[in-house]
């Protein structure tokens, strides 16, 4: 059996977010909605400080909360791990997003992609975004990804919740999601926990790898190593000041 | 997991509400009215537009190349049905490779943007102005060119050929078609550039070291210890790509130090951040100089040693230059006597604000670490009046350590063999020759403007005075004027002096993607195709130990009905020029032929793909052939998209630099003649230069690699904190903010916010000037003001405050501005910037030289 999970090396990772705009791009996902994300802060005083960053997306939990709260079953486990999405169950109850504890799901409240609804030029000269996506052939707006269809609606009507599915669309045909793919600097290690001898299941046993609030027991396959922040400090016993 | 397999669901712990259950419910009462209360708004079921299956591979990835900034990645493009449709790094170069850094995803929103100018336009409201609409209206390429063509006659007609100007923003290197050849055929010196405003005091100090005008590679994988002066790599120029790509690994085993007054990416991603005081980077490099020396950690078989072996560098005591003796460079006792040996890290922790014992330790490693340890200069501490000799002082460090051309160290660009294109000497007529011998516009070569690029006086540009000597029309006025692919009245500090000059040329031409605030002064507009996915052309980087000649490819058709900046639109005003009986230049392009038909290019399409396989050549045919990557011909390469070079040949330079002295010059010779030849020409001495030129330096100082102290715009008193500007690591130079991925992850800075402008304050400031995060505030310089949004954060000095260059267009699109034609987003940090200068190199300064105050709004 498969079940996949995903590594990210936060070493390695420099939080240049070329993640999330890859997945706004292969999932054709709306302005303010991100599959893939981030979480990120600022601690310490001047000069003794470090901003952090985790990139985040849906932890494909083994015990999904969304899963269990959703009540048509549009939100349901594939055989391999992934907590999938079937759009035409969801009733746009956002019981999962209720239940998510780690804020992944997005409800499309309205028309997704309204920018490229907007039938307005600026001025003379130019044209509104109706008008390019009609001059380049493309349904939905220019740039639009159809091989997103093959497993979900291109873009998910309102009225639905969306989010990562591991890009289940081309795990598929044998591709890697496209984050993974997309990430320039590697930090991103995709394969199946269930087979010993994988780069994911290699890292996890090498590493004392940390996953998003583990203690409530979703068994997160999200799965992060080593440290955002590189660097030693002047061997110390502190103090009591 | 196709759509049938994917009913296979798996078991899941039951909380109660099953399927099953939930179903019955709706049965008995409805969806709507069950789930009344709880949810604004139903899935509405209507067929979708969307969700027939699919496969992937719909597409393919054709190659080309991202100009975003000046790493200048090779890329790939994926595209369905003729339609760009996604962006990934191009596995066939050996710089970059599949890595591609954020911004390149954005090029498909600028491409595909509605706001584009998809035909030309010409202004209908004479009146030129930020303020005054200019009441744009389609017209005919046609109209457009004629319009220009008559232009251009006139100013032949009347002998004044040299009061036509071209200004180059960003380009490729097809770029000599229509900023070298076009204006000399025409017959005008005034080519100007944007490079003064790029960073051309980074090129100062390895020229003036070691013979190099340009930037660098730095072989960060075999290194084991980097500084970064004001460099920010993994968010910011260059290469951008593959240093995302290797950083993981440099942590691996390489100390990094990231000097910056502001918490940068690269700063979060280094062992350590000095927050130095801006501008005090020269005082820093000059301290740490000391260091390795009294300490004797400098690079013996690079640099040499003391006759005797004793270490006779003592803080404070001068040295007989006849007891030590270099290898491969030249001057180290001079400088040690000049400059350094007072120079200690109590005297540097005065200075910078950082600690001695931080400044010692931090020299004591990367000393420990040589030959293997880099100082990588960044535009920070270098583009600044003054910034000169900072940028010889960080530099040099590299020479002491003996990093330069060395494993692990800072390289130059690997060996390319690209051509000119053809010689225009037998086209420029009488008229032209006359006209060309006048003096440029920006002034560079007087007194005052030095611009000492590669040694001679008056070879750099001066970029941002040309507003200042269009307005005053000295040395004359400017009639005709086209710019492509830049925008001076948004990229060059003190916006307002090109608003001056732009309203005061009589017939101004933008070649452009968008209607950019330079655009607002143009009386024609012609619409350029986009570099990355509709243009023929070439570009050249470096890194990774290789350098790579990557493609730009027209990978879909133009969107819209529009041509190419440097190729095809000098190639139709040829054609013009040529109908009204001046056909000098139209006969110069036509002698750009296919190197395999011999045909001459008939039209402009023709001839922007003739003259891109004429500059390749070498290249692509194998008779050609001379080095790097061999292809069987055209065909092959341009499917491949990227050549790569030989191996970077460590060490050949040791010993023949191309110096005055053929060593790496801690005392420049190189420099002393450049500026004695400046001297000559203006019949006084080196000292007079010197403060014309608001240095500070005297006699031999100005010869060696030393700390000026800065000079800073506003008194403390009325302005109290230094400004730091920086660029985002989203911007696609100025051109992104139209972008609404831009806009929605402009967070993912350190510090920023999304959708917003906020400068940075220290809470120790904010606390003192009342500022909280949020506030709606004015910042004012000297010279300009903005308005933003105020954040309190801990990651920039006390003292000073950080804002990213980027948003505050006022034109531009929907997204850029907040009211298209009226109110910016943001602010633009350079209507804050004074207008002011590094004279020797001729670089605008940009950063840590002036002050603001603030207010609220």
């Amino acid at each position: 059996m498969t079940k996949y999970a995903m590594v990210i090396d936060l070493q390695r990772c420099a939080g240049c977010g070329g993640c999330i705009i890859a997945c706004k791009n292969e999932n054709n996902l709306s302005q303010g909605v991100s599959w893939a994300s981030k979480i990120s802060w600022t601690v310490g005083t001047f000069p003794n400080v470090r901003f952090t960053y985790i990139p985040t997306l849906c932890n494909h939990c083994q015990n999904a909360p969304c899963v269990a709260a959703c009540p048509t079953g549009a939100m349901y486990k594939t055989e391999n791990g992934i907590t999938m999405l079937d759009t035409d169950k969801c009733i746009g109850c956002r019981y999962c997003m209720a239940a998510c504890p780690y804020g992944v799901i997005h409800f499309n409240a309205t028309e997704s992609q309204a920018f490229w609804k907007d039938d307005t030029a600026l001025m003379a000269g130019t044209s509104s975004p109706v008008e390019v996506t009609a001059a380049v052939g493309a349904k939905v707006m220019p740039y639009y990804n159809p091989e997103r269809e093959a497993t979900l609606p291109g873009i998910r009507p309102a009225g639905t919740v969306e989010k990562c599915t591991f890009c289940d669309h081309r795990l598929e045909e044998g591709l890697l999601p496209y984050c993974v793919e997309a990430c320039p600097a590697q930090a991103r290690i995709f394969g199946d926990l269930d087979d010993p001898s994988s780069d994911v299941s290699k890292l996890i046993s090498r590493y004392q790898p940390m996953r998003l609030r583990e203690s409530l027991g979703t068994e997160p396959k999200v799965y992060y190593i080593r440290g955002f922040h590189p660097g030693s400090y002047k061997k110390t016993y502190g103090g009591l000041g | 997991m196709k759509k049938e397999a994917s009913t296979q669901v798996v078991e899941v712990p039951d909380r109660g509400s099953s399927r099953r259950s939930f179903l019955k419910l709706m049965g008995a009462t409805g969806a709507s009215s069950a789930l009344a209360g709880v949810m604004p708004k139903l899935k509405y079921f209507e067929p979708d537009q969307v969700g027939e299956a699919q496969s992937v591979g719909l597409g393919q990835w054709l190659p080309t190349t991202c100009q975003g900034c000046t790493s200048w990645c090779s890329v790939q493009v994926y595209v369905i049905d003729g339609r760009a449709v996604k962006v990934r790094g191009n596995p066939n170069s050996k710089v970059n490779g599949e890595a591609s850094c954020p911004r390149a995803h954005l090029g498909l929103q600028q491409v595909y943007d509605p706001d584009r100018v998809k035909t030309p336009m010409k202004r209908t409201n004479p009146k030129k102005g930020p303020g005054e609409d200019p009441q744009f209206v389609p017209i005919s390429w046609d109209e457009a060119l004629d319009t220009i063509a008559d232009k251009l006659m006139e100013l032949r007609d009347n002998n004044e050929t040299h009061k036509y100007m071209l200004m180059r923003g960003r380009y490729s290197y097809m770029r000599d078609i229509i900023y070298d050849r076009m204006p000399k055929i025409i017959g005008s010196p005034n080519n100007i550039s944007h490079s003064a405003i790029c960073a051309e005091a980074e090129k100062f100090g390895p020229y003036y070291t070691e013979g190099e005008w340009a930037y660098r590679q730095y072989d960060v994988l075999n290194t084991n210890y980097i500084l970064l002066w004001g460099a920010d790599p993994l968010s910011a120029n260059r290469q951008v790509s593959y240093y995302l790509s290797a950083w993981g690994d440099v942590l691996d085993r390489a100390k990094c130090v990231a000097i910056d007054p502001r918490l940068t990416a690269t700063a979060v991603k280094s062992a350590e951040w000095m927050p130095i005081r801006p501008g005090t980077d020269g005082a820093l490099a000059v301290a740490m100089a000391h260091v390795i020396l009294t300490e004797g950690l400098w690079y013996k078989p690079f640099v040499g040693d003391f006759v005797d072996g004793v270490n006779l560098f003592v803080p404070g005591k001068t040295v007989d230059e006849a007891a030590f003796q270099e290898v491969y460079t030249s001057g180290l006792v001079k400088w040690w006597n000049i400059e350094l040996k007072d120079k200690t890290p109590e005297w540097a922790a005065e200075i910078t604000g950082l600690s001695a014992e931080q400044i010692r330790r931090v020299a004591t490693e990367y000393g420990k670490a040589a030959p293997h340890a880099i100082s990588w200069v960044g535009g920070g501490p270098v583009m600044q009046p003054r910034g000169a000799y900072g940028c010889m002082a960080a530099h040099a460090l590299n020479g002491l350590v003996g990093a330069v051309d060395n494993v692990g160290g800072t390289l130059k660009a690997n060996k390319e063999y690209t051509q000119s294109f053809p010689a225009p000497d037998d086209y420029v007529d009488e008229i032209a020759k006359k006209g060309k011998s006048k003096e440029k516009i920006d002034q560079r070569g007087r007194k005052e403007f030095p611009a000492l690029k590669k040694g001679k006086s008056g070879k750099g540009v001066v970029t941002n005075n040309a507003a200042d000597a269009i307005v005053n029309e000295d040395p004359y006025e400017i009639k005709v004027a086209i710019g492509y692919m830049n925008n001076f009245a948004f990229s060059c500090p003190q916006t307002a002096r090109w608003y001056e000059a732009l309203a005061k040329i009589p017939f101004l031409v933008h070649i452009t993607t968008h209607a950019s605030e330079f655009s607002w002064f143009a009386d024609i507009i012609l619409p350029s195709t986009h570099h990355m996915f509709e243009k023929y052309g070439y570009l050249k980087a470096f890194g990774n130990g290789y350098r790579h000649v990557t493609l730009n490819l027209p990978v879909i058709e133009p969107v819209w009905d529009v041509y190419t900046d440097e190729t095809e639109i000098p190639w139709m005003i040829a054609e013009k020029l040529a109908s009204r009986g001046f056909d000098n230049l139209l006969r110069h392009y036509q002698s750009y032929v296919d190197p395999e038909t011999g045909a001459a290019p008939t039209n402009a399409e023709e001839f922007a793909l003739y003259a891109l396989k004429y500059a390749t050549h070498k290249l692509w045919d194998p008779a050609k052939h001379e080095g790097g990557d061999k292809f069987s011909g055209w065909e092959e390469f341009k499917s491949v998209g990227v050549w790569n070079s030989d191996p970077y040949p460590y060490r050949k330079r040791w010993g023949a630099m191309k110096t005055a002295t053929g060593k790496f010059e801690f005392y420049s010779e190189t420099l002393k003649a450049a500026l004695e030849g400046h001297a000559k020409k203006h019949s006084t001495d080196v000292d007079d230069i010197l403060k014309t030129c608001n240095y500070t330096a005297r006699g031999e100082l100005a010869f060696v690699p030393h700390f000026e102290e800065p000079l800073v715009h506003g008194d403390e008193d009325e302005y109290p904190l230094l400004f730091v500007d920086y660029k985002s690591r989203l911007n696609r130079e100025g051109r992104s903010a139209n972008c609404t991925w831009y806009q929605e992850l402009r967070d993912l800075d350190p510090g920023d916010e999304a959708w917003a402008d906020v400068a940075k304050f220290n809470p120790l400031d904010a606390e003192k000037l009342g500022i909280k995060t949020g506030d709606k505030i004015k910042l004012i310089s000297p010279t300009g003001e903005l308005t933003c949004t105020a954040k309190v954060w801990e990651g920039v000095r006390p003292g000073t405050v950080a804002k990213a260059y980027g948003q505050g267009h006022w034109s531009y699109g929907r997204v850029a501005a907040a009211e298209f034609g009226k109110t910016p987003r943001g602010g633009n940090n350079n209507d804050l910037i004074p207008a002011d200068y590094d004279r020797l190199s001729g670089s605008s300064a940009f950063y840590g030289f002036f002050r603001v105050k603030v207010e609220k709004v």
